[in-house]
């Protein structure tokens, strides 16, 4: 059988759990608009300042938080790989002969599903506040966040298999979500920031994404900070894809 | 590819392995973990042959390898020592073509908790490359066949735990696997389940599938099994039909029950071990167990002794072994005794 129709099959188990655990779907939704209504209101004395210079606001705003919503729809890979190898789904599927990749691409596209539905519907909520999108930019932007889902939950799944255990994996994935998503500029523009931590930027992946998202969404979709993006994210998730599936081969046998 | 016979249980594939080859055959399989003063041999050099089939019991205490043996027959650990065949295909050279034709229902089941059984059957069989309408007929089959229709169409969460192992035997072989393994299959299970699957697996035997189950339980390897293989600390100990083993030990066991202290047993025990043709004597509660050479000599001897010492005596005869006596007699120690041992559960 070829990896497609394994891929399908699982892609879609794996999204009928998510849609049955009505919990996931409302707290994926709820957090990113409660940063809309509860976090940019303070922004808005920022406007025209440093960092904010063109139009709203949400413009610089908006690509941030999708970033971060990009990084947090795939997290949550780990913690549901774990979950398997302790009820035994993860051994019953390893002794079929579907293949090793195709059962980590179930998961990550899973994720990315995860994150494009409610990515679309906070874009649509931010455009009464302020926020003006260009639509070209925004699809070509859910591409490059769409890697930024694949990537965090490939390595997420990976390194539960790898821990086994809930505890190591939660401090792990946290513990880095947050220099990860400060360092990128992600809440406030890092124009702000320091010369010595826009040099530590540059080695944080979620940076470029953040950069090149700001662009997408304003429809700068021929500059060098895209490529860039396109670049180092394309790359990292090449790498991850191929480190997990070794992951699951040697896990799994 | 698919053609369901008669029965539904028939192999789909073609099958490479001839008639009167053996279903699963191991030279000197072996296998440790850990290094330098850590490492644990957890199966040290396992011949075993399980002949088509026939259901082929694994016995031994938590801890022997059983369970080692079973995830490097069914590819979920690699075989880097000695060598397997599973259906006629090298395990270490083809795990693919042998994840084809085998099933295997783990220790954790591995039940689709999120999802109805139906659901899980359905992908199961889509998964081993069925159409989506084979694998929605070949679902109906079993849930019909293993009486499953009572719970199917709810979400796996909601079973009992009987229910549970229920679509994990159906998920095992919803491809019409050759072999089927089978890891400690009724742990948990209340007597009436237990009895239950005993009678499903029998079902699946006489549909031509070779099962190859581990169990720590006596009662079970007894009931079920054609043959066994009995192992302890990770080497085969003892191999046959569970009335061969037993027989060869038939007259070699003595039973003594007396009216004594629990002290004053132990100290008739240490008496009799010492008795002339005695090999070994063991206590289980207030019967002293006597394992001769020659029973007659034996008998003899310690019924001099027992008359000598005036015990009260209940009762004195030669038993009906039970496979505890033969994991006894090889082991030195009793089955029930053995208990947990670490290392077991590697994955």
């Amino acid at each position: 059988m070829t990896i497609g129709r394994e891929t399908k099959l699982l892609f879609q188990r794996k999204l009928l759990e998510f849609f049955r655990q009505p919990v996931w779907v409302v707290v994926g939704l709820a957090t990113p608009l409660l940063y809309l209504a509860l976090f940019s209101p303070l922004l808005t004395s920022l406007a025209g300042g440093a960092g904010f210079a063109r139009g709203s606001i949400l413009d610089v705003f908006v690509p941030g938080i999708l970033v971060l919503m990009a990084f947090g729809a795939g997290m949550g890979a780990g913690w549901i790989a774990i979950w398997e190898l302790n009820t035994g789904v993860i051994e019953r599927l390893s002794v079929t002969p579907v293949s090793r990749f195709a059962l980590l691409l179930g998961t990550v596209l899973r994720d990315v599903v995860t994150f494009i539905v409610p990515a679309l519907l906070v874009i649509l909520a931010a455009i009464p506040f302020g926020f003006d999108p260009h639509w070209a930019g925004i699809v070509v932007m859910l591409v490059l966040l769409s890697l930024v889902t694949a990537i965090v939950s490939a390595w997420s799944g990976a390194l539960g298999i790898l821990l086994g255990d809930i505890g190591s994996l939660a401090s792990i994935v946290t513990g880095l979500q947050l220099p990860l998503t400060l360092l990128a500029g992600i809440l406030l523009p890092l124009s702000l920031a320091p010369g010595w931590m826009v040099m530590l930027a540059h080695l944080d992946p979620l940076y470029y994404a953040v950069e090149a998202a700001r662009d997408l969404s304003a429809g700068r979709l021929a500059s060098a900070t895209v490529a860039e993006g396109f670049g180092v994210l394309g790359a990292l998730t090449v790498v991850t894809l191929w480190w997990a599936t070794r992951v699951y081969r040697r896990a799994l046998a | 590819m698919d053609t369901p016979g008669p029965d539904g249980y028939e192999p789909a594939v073609m099958t490479l392995i001839h008639p009167g080859e053996p279903a699963v055959e191991t030279r000197v399989l072996s296998k440790s973990f850990g290094l330098g003063a850590k490492r644990i041999e957890a199966v040290r050099g396992v011949d075993i042959t399980v002949q088509q089939g026939e259901i082929f019991g694994f016995l031994g205490p938590n801890g022997a390898g059983k369970t080692t043996t079973l995830r490097m027959l069914t590819t979920l650990i690699p075989i880097k020592a000695g060598q397997a065949f599973v259906a006629g295909v090298d395990v270490a050279r083809r795990p693919r073509e042998v994840r084809r034709r085998i099933g295997y229902v783990g220790q954790l089941g591995g039940a689709d908790l999120a999802a109805t059984g139906r659901e899980s059957l359905i992908l199961q069989g889509e998964l081993y490359g069925a159409s989506a309408r084979q694998a929605r007929d070949r679902a109906n089959e079993l849930i019909e066949r293993l009486e499953l229709s009572e719970f199917v169409d709810r979400i796996a969460r909601t079973y009992s735990g009987g229910q549970r192992r229920r679509l994990e035997v159906a998920l095992g072989i919803m491809h019409r696997p050759e072999v089927l393994f089978l890891d400690e299959p009724t742990t948990g299970l209340d007597p009436q389940n237990r009895a239950n699957l005993w009678d499903q697996v029998r079902g699946l035997r006489a549909a031509g599938t070779t099962i190859f189950l581990t169990t720590h339980y006596l009662e079970e390897a007894d009931a079920l099994a054609d043959r066994l293989a009995i192992i302890d600390k990770g080497r085969i100990v003892a191999e046959g039909t569970p009335g061969e083993l037993k027989r060869k030990l038939a007259a070699a066991t003595i039973v003594i029950e007396a009216d004594l202290s629990p002290d004053e047993l132990e100290a008739l025990r240490a008496e009799v071990a010492v008795q002339p043709m005695v090999t070994a004597a063991s206590l289980d509660g207030r019967t002293v167990r006597a394992e001769a050479t020659d029973s007659a000599e034996a008998l003899l001897a310690i019924a001099t002794l027992l008359r000598s010492r005036r015990v009260p005596l209940k009762s004195i005869g030669l038993a009906q072994p039970s496979l505890d006596d033969v994991f006894l007699h090889e082991t030195g120690r009793s089955l029930r005794d053995a208990g947990p041992v670490n290392g077991d559960g590697a994955r």
